[in-house]
């Protein structure tokens, strides 16, 4: 082996070494710090059926009440308008079978979006988010404990993880339609990503019994 | 600070040793993947992000990371996916998504998705949207893509279901 041979060996041996340690502490590292800060575990989302019941929140327009609706089919969502994909997913769905229903049955169904993250979501924040998609949908708020409460009484769950972005940050949240009955009785729940035929079907179903 | 910076140096000192070698190996990803379906969803009003979907087909026998994405009309583009956790929503950034060789990848609403955080503008139906796709070589691969809104999507998606009764 030349003399020249053997630093050209040596070059390219080191020049390896480098590129593995750098690789290794680009992609290595920031796992690590993930680990570092990750959250404590979040609320359990329980089996039992939960109790529903009644509530009172705030709209744009004032108070609502869950009994002033007596008389019609209610679908509840609990989401926030700052949530990226999982809330219009399903208020989409949920528009687009609106959409689908007659005059009538359009007149006995009322959809309540309540969020599960007042600290953002004012009153008139929520009213134009649910106008948006434009299904007659009323937008709901009140106080950290008010919601709290509903929440409970719906078995839906919510957690703000620790993240990086503290003004821009997400909400994860249980994404489940809750349907009432024109008594005001919890019947059954739709899961997230339902499409809009399932949740059409279900609608009429529970007008007509 | 120290570890930023330090972690900026591994970057700059990475790329230029990745670059000084990819001499030798010439493999466009790009060139592998086909896209299908892209589309950008509308923002609902004051919305501080949307996101882009779409089906990456990977037509090599390897399989191809798509690692990065970029855009013009946010301030930032991430990747992420969502966990459905016992019906708990759990929304995470993730380093890439995978393409299977000779299969596919779904980016879908609820599911894997490009995030498009603080729009420049509002992105509205009717508008055009373009992404630029990085893949794990550094190949690229620019999308242009049409927004839809939420109320329209089964127009396009599941027509022959329904309305021919």
């Amino acid at each position: 082996m030349t003399h020249v041979q053997k630093i050209v060996n040596i070059g390219l041996l080191l020049f390896g070494a480098l590129l593995l340690v750098c690789i290794f502490y680009l992609f290595i590292e920031p796992k690590q710090d993930s680990d570092k800060n990750s959250s404590p575990p979040p609320p359990a989302i329980t089996s039992e059926k939960p109790m529903g019941g009644n509530f009172t929140l705030t709209a744009q327009d004032g108070q609502h009440s869950l009994s002033d609706f007596k008389g019609k089919l209610v679908l509840l969502y609990f989401g926030y308008t700052y949530c990226p994909d999982i809330c219009p997913t399903d208020l989409g769905s949920l528009s687009m079978a609106y959409q689908r229903l007659t005059e009538e049955e359009k007149a006995q169904l009322q959809v309540l979006f309540v969020t599960v993250d007042p600290k953002r979501d004012t009153a008139e924040r929520m009213a134009e988010y649910a106008q948006y998609f434009n299904a007659n949908i009323i937008g709901l708020t009140g106080t950290e404990q008010e919601i709290a409460t509903v929440t409970q009484q719906y078995g839906a769950v919510y957690f703000k993880p620790q993240q990086k972005n503290r003004e821009n940050y997400t909400v994860d949240h249980s994404a489940f339609i809750y349907v009432i009955d024109q008594s005001g009785v919890l019947q059954t729940q739709l899961p997230h990503a339902s499409p809009a035929e399932k949740i059409q079907h279900t609608i009429q179903t529970y007008l007509t019994q | 600070m120290n570890t930023i910076n330090l972690k900026k140096t591994a970057y700059a000192l990475t790329l230029s040793l990745l670059t000084l070698s990819s001499a030798q190996v010439l493999a466009d990803q790009a060139k592998h993947i086909e896209v299908n379906d892209p589309f950008t969803r509308e923002m609902p009003p004051g919305s501080p992000a949307t996101a882009s979907f779409m089906t990456l087909k990977n037509n090599s026998d390897h399989a191809i990371k798509l690692v990065k994405a970029s855009t013009q009309v946010s301030k930032k583009a991430e990747l992420h996916t969502h966990t459905n956790d016992n019906g708990m929503m759990r929304m995470r950034e993730v380093p890439f998504f995978e393409i299977p060789a000779n299969g596919q990848t779904h980016l879908k609403p609820g599911g894997n998705h490009i995030m498009l955080i603080s729009p420049v503008q509002p992105i509205q139906a009717g508008k055009t949207v373009s992404v630029t796709l990085i893949f794990e070589d550094g190949s690229k691969k620019e999308v242009t893509m049409p927004v839809k809104s939420v109320m329209n999507m089964d127009k396009n998606e599941d027509h022959s279901h329904h309305h021919h009764h």
